[in-house]
């Protein structure tokens, strides 16, 4: 059973939506509210402690990436009155207000699509695009791209030590290092070109490539969209219409 | 020919793997250039050989997903980034179509062409989506145009224009290098054979 991701995906929109078209005082309380939602439903729970780890890290990032934000705009964007001084730095109104509302609309920017990654486990993300029509051609694509996000940092380690084992400059000068890095990356290109052609080889062999091919894996087709999906798609345009209509008639 | 017709060409046989690897080496090339201390980003490696061994298309698949995959794995500003990545695939793919990954000058110019189409693809998505912030190290030099009196476009555009093509340059250097030392036994495989130099062996 493939879960149904798209009432998550219209929330993604709709937050999108708030995040360009709403005063950051509105952003501020929208921010917090995803904030909530990992705790609250358990649609958005982090898929794993991993997922968990990254969203915390990231929230973190981003508080101290606001800071510095609000900070720099300030004191760079000299327009409007000069609000404080600290450690010699004068910071100024208008910079202050535009870093606040960049911020907080890149923070809520930030933090809905990494919502909607941490709660959905990219093997589901995949079978939902195949459920929406995706060619099994690009599913099997991204199927492999795990595969390989798996497997590389541990070849090109692997890869890394066996060239310095070697002898090959991994700690010399910049220009040595730049040599170096053919070495560690030709390899690692010839190896996964060889197990591309060997994969490629054993699809063929399996009739993959035929326009009637077999499918091992049939998933039923999409329903149609739930009413909360329907629901923020509504509220999602209706934002757009009023922002464009506010901004065309002042 | 249409296009869901071209793409089916171009991702024939080993080709579906490879691109998935590519898709991989653009969201993990870092780790390489971080163990190696060396100052350059690489995130578009692996859309740059698909466009050559591959194809247009196939690149601006690869490209598209490696900038929602990267979101995925904590960048999430990435995904709002992607057309320039299909952008990326698709011209890259013409260059090598027309054999400009055949000689070094020709690849270089490419790679600074790239760079500035890159630029303007760009800016438009940071200035007004994020009002020039990117949560990376050249937010400085756009908060540095903007302090000199630029508008917020015209300060992300020249920060594209002062980081992109070098960057572009590089990775197309990189990318020529490694194909023009395959082997024609493996490059063979691909639909794009003939827009790597004929020396390799």
């Amino acid at each position: 059973m493939v879960p149904d991701l798209r009432p998550k995906l219209a929330f993604v929109l709709l937050l999108s939506v708030c995040a360009f078209v709403l005063s950051w005082q509105v952003l501020t309380l929208l921010i917090a509210l995803v904030l909530l939602l990992p705790f609250v439903l358990p649609t958005y729970h982090p898929a794993s402690p991993r997922a968990r780890r990254l969203f915390l890290r990231f929230v973190l990032f981003s508080v101290a990436l606001s800071g510095a934000i609000i900070t720099l705009n300030g004191w760079m964007i000299q327009s409007g009155e000069p609000v404080d001084t600290i450690l010699g730095i004068t910071l100024y109104s208008g910079g202050l207000l535009f870093g606040i509302q960049t911020a907080s609309r890149l923070v809520l920017l930030s933090f809905s699509v990494l919502l909607f990654f941490t709660s959905t486990p990219i093997p589901v993300c995949i079978n939902a695009l195949q459920q929406s029509g995706l060619s099994r051609t690009v599913v099997l694509m991204l199927l492999l791209t795990l595969h390989f996000l798996d497997t590389l940092p541990e070849r090109i380690d692997r890869i890394f030590v066996a060239q310095e084992a070697r002898g090959a400059p991994v700690r010399a000068g910049f220009v040595s290092r730049t040599k170096a890095f053919f070495s560690i990356l030709s390899p690692l290109l010839l190896s996964s070109m060889a197990e591309s052609v060997d994969r490629g080889v054993a699809l063929e062999l399996r009739g993959f490539l035929l326009e009637t091919a077999p499918s091992f894996h049939t998933l039923p087709p999409a329903k149609p969209p739930s009413p909360v999906t329907v629901l923020l798609l509504t509220a999602s345009v209706l934002i757009v219409v009023f922002s464009l209509a506010r901004w065309l008639f002042p | 020919m249409k296009l869901s017709e071209q793409f089916t060409k171009e991702t024939s046989g080993a080709a579906i793997p490879f691109i998935a690897f590519c898709i991989a080496l653009n969201l993990t090339a870092g780790q390489i250039t971080s163990a190696l201390k060396i100052p350059i980003y690489l995130d578009s490696i692996g859309t740059v050989l698909t466009a050559v061994l591959v194809g247009p298309l196939a690149a601006a698949t690869a490209g598209a997903f490696s900038n929602l995959l990267a979101s995925a794995m904590g960048s999430p500003t990435m995904a709002f980034f992607a057309p320039v990545s299909i952008v990326i695939g698709l011209f890259t793919g013409f260059l090598a179509q027309r054999g400009w990954f055949k000689r070094w000058y020709t690849v270089v110019l490419g790679g600074a062409l790239q760079g500035v189409i890159a630029a303007i693809c760009s800016a438009p998505i940071s200035a007004y989506l994020f009002s020039g912030v990117m949560m990376a190290g050249t937010d400085f030099l756009v908060l540095y145009f903007r302090s000199v009196g630029n508008s917020i476009m015209e300060s992300v555009f020249y920060q594209g224009l002062a980081s992109d093509p070098v960057d572009k340059i590089i990775t197309y250097l990189i990318a020529f290098i490694l194909i023009r030392n395959l082997p024609q036994r493996l490059t063979g495989k691909f639909a794009g054979a003939s827009n790597i130099p004929s020396r390799s062996v």
